[in-house]
């Protein structure tokens, strides 16, 4: 049974896509219909594969040394993220139907869309190292794509190539540490490294952690590879909301908690990955602040919440980044597709000329204060339970200045949070739009998630359960109840970091008073514009590639004595080689 | 069946058709009738399908037996791994390759050489492959020299295609010049020219032997361009028409690898490190082909120099199993021969339709530049398509074959458990997301809304030059998935190869 809805799982999504771009574009309706009836029947399936997960690997395909034995396993860890992206999938599906409404390319677009659902299905139900680099491969390639969705757009396309290269570099690191794996332990299956990580010897176990860290920090967008995330918001919002917030950038926490069992040993690494998280919290908090662009502050929010799970993989509490991993795939999805609302309705992504939406856009502006509510960990929102629940295990790690940035952070959280809901939906409007109320499609899209932020932390019993020791025999995730979670947050230490998002809101009501101490951080404004560097680093690396690419361009002579000198002197320096190596 | 006749047969048939094919042709020229002509086209795809028929018999029969080998005079030839892997890449890409040029070629001054010359490379990359004494190796290599270098330079009346055929022609007799002085050193050292009888007598560190066995990498070298010897690709494969252009990329300079893998791995022991050389210089065509790529705007130059760099990734394989004894790297050598001869033969066929389409058809000889693909996709949407198939795969991306491959190459890199190894994986993995750079962005062209001009004016493109595609296409997706698919075929290569290593 397990197999048959595996094979939905990641199969109809991708039969769907081929089918759907048969059509070749010539039956919008038929388009939107196909595609959310895929989608649907891959979340159904992944419901139902939440009854029969375990650990035992239900495919077993022998496909020789090189490439391993092809397995699907649909433990835990795995069938939770299929989930989420089946299920937040299907909902940035039915979105689309009014997001995309008219657009040209629909095919393409939902092709890869589907085709990227499939995959991160199959990303994380596979125990094969090589699998889930080709799913993860593909991920890159389906966010590419939709990125660049618009390709008359500029930066839309620069958008996609900068996200393709540098997700794909940190996925050297997972190639790397996949190819590492099979040559010292003679299988492609991580199951036999997470049993006994001593498989390996230490100096490579250590290479592997660090090369793995690398990957998921590019995947998530994590420090110091967090410069393509807010670009990739060029593409559509339904896209952002998937891809960009609840699936493809939680690929990298996943890694992460996946491996945790076996790197846990490795010196350093796990104050390698706190550190990662923190600076990635800390420096896209205070950029979020400083930007203007709404999905851009939106982009920032993930890499800083991204930050906070990673924060918490270090920290040793794989439950805790799992379940702020849950609330945020809620709450971001819904803060997009909130987003997405408003800028396809008034046609800029500007805040500055935004304000006063909220009395256009009534059922827009409370779903999103809802998911801005979670965003801050107002309680009883679920980012509320998840956050709290990461800042506990932060403080048992006994790392306090790391612990206490992220307290801060948490206050930067709210600050930001509500400036952003502040410009767009109160006050009076800065400039002349035209906001129309939203369609269905969108309405049933929204809802279900704005529930679902508000109620999703009920489940905690049902999800300790789903990660504990029957399908994740190596994580050793203790059952937590519902009283079990109330008496562990509602504490004092918790009311550290509720104060501190007190103020982070306090700030910005009093923001006229504060401006004296507004102006004295200029210069952290003028950091945040310029992405504390990065955007340099990037350009740079870019530039470099390409002038050496002009210089050498020069050995093209044309000249055809050039071009036998150069196989004459070849001869003489391998002879010379020879004469002094021989 | 008996063996000799059948390796006699797969040598013979397409070399004897040729001539045939020709005079058909010409007859229909000289005739002002067509009939000749489409006989013609007949008759070569006829024989191609009638040598993978053969190609298939004797597969089967060596199989069963341990020795293929058969003598005419002199010669030795005989069947084995090696042969099996060329045969089908060069049967399947020819096939491709000689529909997609009936209406490609049509009217074209000088069409009846063009199939003869084609059959006659065809038939010589299969000699190649069954050649099993060093000279007689070095003969197929000049046939199939020598047919290329009209086909480079087949648009007789364009200077650029002149220049780029002259320039071929001249630097490829040097190669082969060099090639045959370092036969000669390695006959004085073995006394016979039989590659089965070498046994050990090639490994040793003897100065005769070190310099034939630079004078053989650079003389094949020239062929299989490596770098610094590859000043001639860009101009050849950019000029010939475009079936030609994935002939070329596809099988021939691969051949000239194969001729000089057969002949280095004899001379492959404990104390010698040809695999190293091979290495380095597989890490300097990655680099450089990458590199020259990125700054092209002319589409076929672009994957010209490209195949420098998918060239370097198959030095890297090979020179990783000399270096180690093992097979796994030759055989992801042989496995990136076989998908990059279907990605690249896609590529080209991609590009020369849309050169036909945009240009030729036009009667126009400019070359195809990137401002051309712009919003190509709408008016050629299943090309596009083919076109950005290829291109992923190329760059390494899965569900191509492209992916399997590479991983295959990396995974034997990564078995030496050495850090200089590991250190050539990062290097490789970085250059095939380098090569994203300029692979993406022809896709993103392409799926524009905003036509460019040639576009608006293209003409139709025909089902003629759509079918080869898609049967490179679906090669490349399940390959893509099944990689084991090709392991028959990689393995037994690979193990052939590494024979003189009783491995």
């Amino acid at each position: 049974m397990s197999l048959i809805l595996v094979l939905i799982i990641i199969g109809v999504p991708w039969f769907g896509a081929a089918l759907i771009l048969l059509d070749r574009d010539r039956h919008d309706k038929l388009q939107h219909s196909l595609a959310v009836l895929f989608a649907l029947a891959a979340a159904a399936a992944a419901i139902l594969l939440t009854t029969h997960a375990s650990k035992e690997s239900v495919l077993v395909l022998a496909a020789g040394t090189v490439f391993g034995d092809f397995t699907f396993v649909p433990d835990g860890l795995g069938v939770f993220l299929t989930l989420i992206a089946t299920i937040i999938g299907s909902l940035a599906v039915i979105f689309s139907i009014n997001y995309m409404h008219g657009e040209k390319g629909l095919g393409r677009y939902y092709a890869y869309v589907l085709f990227f659902i499939g995959a991160m299905s199959g990303l994380v139900l596979t125990s094969n190292m090589l699998l889930m680099f080709f799913f993860w491969e593909i991920t890159a390639l389906c966010s590419y794509g939709l990125i660049s969705f618009h390709n008359d757009d500029p930066k839309a396309v620069r958008g996609g190539l900068k996200a393709l290269i540098i997700t794909s570099v940190g996925g050297v690191g997972l190639l790397t540490g996949a190819l590492l794996l099979y040559v010292y332990s003679s299988s492609f299956d991580y199951n036999i490294l997470l049993a006994d990580p001593s498989v390996i010897p230490s100096k490579i176990l250590a290479l592997l952690a660090f090369f793995f860290l690398v990957a998921a920090a590019a995947k998530s967008a994590q420090f110091p590879f967090q410069t393509w995330l807010p670009d990739a918001m060029e593409a559509p919002s339904p896209i952002s909301a998937l891809i960009h917030a609840a699936t493809m950038v939680n690929a990298g926490v996943y890694l992460l908690a996946r491996f945790f069992p076996a790197f846990e040993g490795v010196a350093y690494w796990k104050e390698a990955v706190m550190a990662v998280g923190v600076l990635s919290a800390l420096l896209a908090a205070i950029m979020a602040l400083f930007a203007n662009d709404f999905k851009r502050v939106l982009a920032y929010s993930t890499v800083s919440q991204l930050g906070y799970m990673v924060y918490a993989v270090g920290a040793g509490s794989v439950l805790a980044s799992q379940f702020h991993l849950f609330s945020h795939s809620i709450f971001k999805a819904l803060l997009f597709l909130g987003a997405g609302a408003v800028i396809h309705s008034i046609g800029t992504r500007d805040m500055t000329k935004m304000g006063g939406v909220g009395k256009a856009m009534p059922f827009v502006k409370w779903v999103f204060i809802i998911g801005a509510l979670a965003l801050a960990g107002i309680p009883i929102l679920n980012g509320f339970w998840s956050k709290e629940m990461i800042l506990e295990a932060g403080h048992a790690t006994g790392a306090p200045v790391l612990y206490w940035i992220m307290v801060f952070v948490a206050g930067l959280t709210a600050l930001y949070t509500i400036r952003m809901v502040w410009m767009v939906f109160y006050g009076e409007p800065r400039s002349d739009y035209h906001a129309h109320k939203v369609g269905v499609a969108m309405k049933i899209a929204l809802a279900p998630l704005a529930a679902a932020a508000l109620t999703s932390w009920l489940v905690i019993g049902s999800f300790t359960k789903l990660l504990g020791e029957e399908s994740l025999p190596y994580h050793a995730i203790e059952s937590l109840s519902l009283s079990g979670m109330f008496h562990e947050v509602v504490s004092l230490p918790t009311l550290i970091p509720l104060a501190v998002i007190l103020l982070g809101i306090l700030c910005w009501i009093f923001r006229e008073k504060l401006t004296g101490i507004g102006k004295l951080f200029g210069w952290l404004r003028w950091l945040a514009d310029h992405s504390f560097g990065f955007e340099a680093i990037n350009s740079g690396l870019v530039s470099a590639a390409q002038s050496s690419a002009e210089g050498l361009r020069v050995t093209q002579t044309g000249i055809l004595g050039w071009n036998i000198l150069g196989i004459l002197s070849t001869i003489i320096v391998l002879f010379t080689l020879f004469a002094i190596g021989a | 069946m008996n063996t000799s006749l059948l390796i006699f047969g797969l040598i013979a048939l397409p070399l004897v058709a040729s001539p045939f094919v020709y005079l058909l042709g010409r007859s229909s020229v000289r005739k002002g009738t067509f009939l000749g002509m489409s006989f013609a086209k007949m008759l070569t795809v006829m024989v191609i399908l009638l040598e993978g028929v053969l190609l298939l018999f004797t597969a089967r029969e060596w199989i069963g037996l341990t020795s293929t080998y058969t003598t005419i005079g002199t010669t030795l030839i005989g069947f084995d791994g090696i042969s099996l892997i060329l045969g089908v890449i060069v049967l399947i890409l020819g096939f491709c390759v000689t529909i997609f040029s009936f209406p490609y070629m049509e009217d074209e001054d000088g069409e009846e050489k063009f199939y003869a010359l084609l059959l006659a490379l065809i038939g010589s990359i299969v000699g190649l492959g069954m050649a099993q004494d060093l000279f007689n190796l070095w003969v197929w290599f000049e046939v199939m020299a020598i047919s290329s270098y009209f086909l480079v330079a087949f648009y007789h009346d364009q200077p650029a295609s002149l220049e780029a055929g002259f320039k071929y022609l001249t630097q490829s007799a040097v190669g082969s010049a060099l090639a045959l002085f370092g036969i000669a050193l390695l006959f004085a050292k073995t006394g016979s020219v039989y590659i089965p009888d070498f046994g050990q007598t090639l490994q040793s560190n003897e100065p005769f032997v070190l310099i034939g066995g630079a004078l053989i990498i650079i003389g094949f070298g020239v062929k299989a361009a490596l770098a610094p010897l590859h000043t001639w690709l860009p101009d050849a494969h950019s000029q010939a028409p475009s079936g030609i252009s994935a002939m070329l990329s596809g099988i021939v300079i691969e051949a000239g690898l194969v001729a000089m893998l057969r002949v280095i791995s004899f001379m492959n022991g404990k104390d010698s490190n040809w695999g190293i050389i091979l290495l380095v210089f597989g890490c300097i065509n990655i680099l450089i082909g990458n590199l020259l790529a990125l700054r092209q705007t002319e589409v076929k130059r672009l994957l010209a120099y490209s195949s420098i760099a998918q060239v370097g990734y198959m030095l890297v394989g090979f020179g990783v199993s000399f270096y180690s004894q093992s097979i796994t790297g030759a055989a992801g050598g042989y496995f990136h021969m076989l998908t990059h001869a279907l990605m690249k033969g896609l590529a080209f066929l991609a590009a020369g339709s849309f050169l036909f389409v945009l240009h030729i058809a036009k009667g126009s000889h400019s070359p195809l530049v990137l401002d051309d693909l712009n919003g190509a996709s709408k008016k050629y949407p299943l090309v596009a398509l083919l076109f950005s198939i290829a291109l992923l795969g190329l760059g390494g991306l899965p569900p191509m074959a492209g992916f399997m491959s590479k991983w295959q190459i990396l995974l034997a890199t990564a078995g030496e458990k050495s850090g200089g190894m590991i250190a050539v994986v990062v290097f490789v993995a970085l250059n095939s997301i380098l090569s994203l750079g300029y692979y993406a962005p022809i896709i993103n062209r392409m799926y524009r809304h905003e036509q460019s001009e040639t576009v608006a004016a293209g003409a139709k493109v025909t089902s003629w030059m759509v079918v080869p595609m898609v049967i490179l296409t679906v090669c490349i997706l399940l390959l893509g998935v099944w990689p084991t698919l090709a392991s028959f075929m990689t393995n037994n290569a690979a193990a052939t190869l590494l024979y003189p290593f009783g491995v």
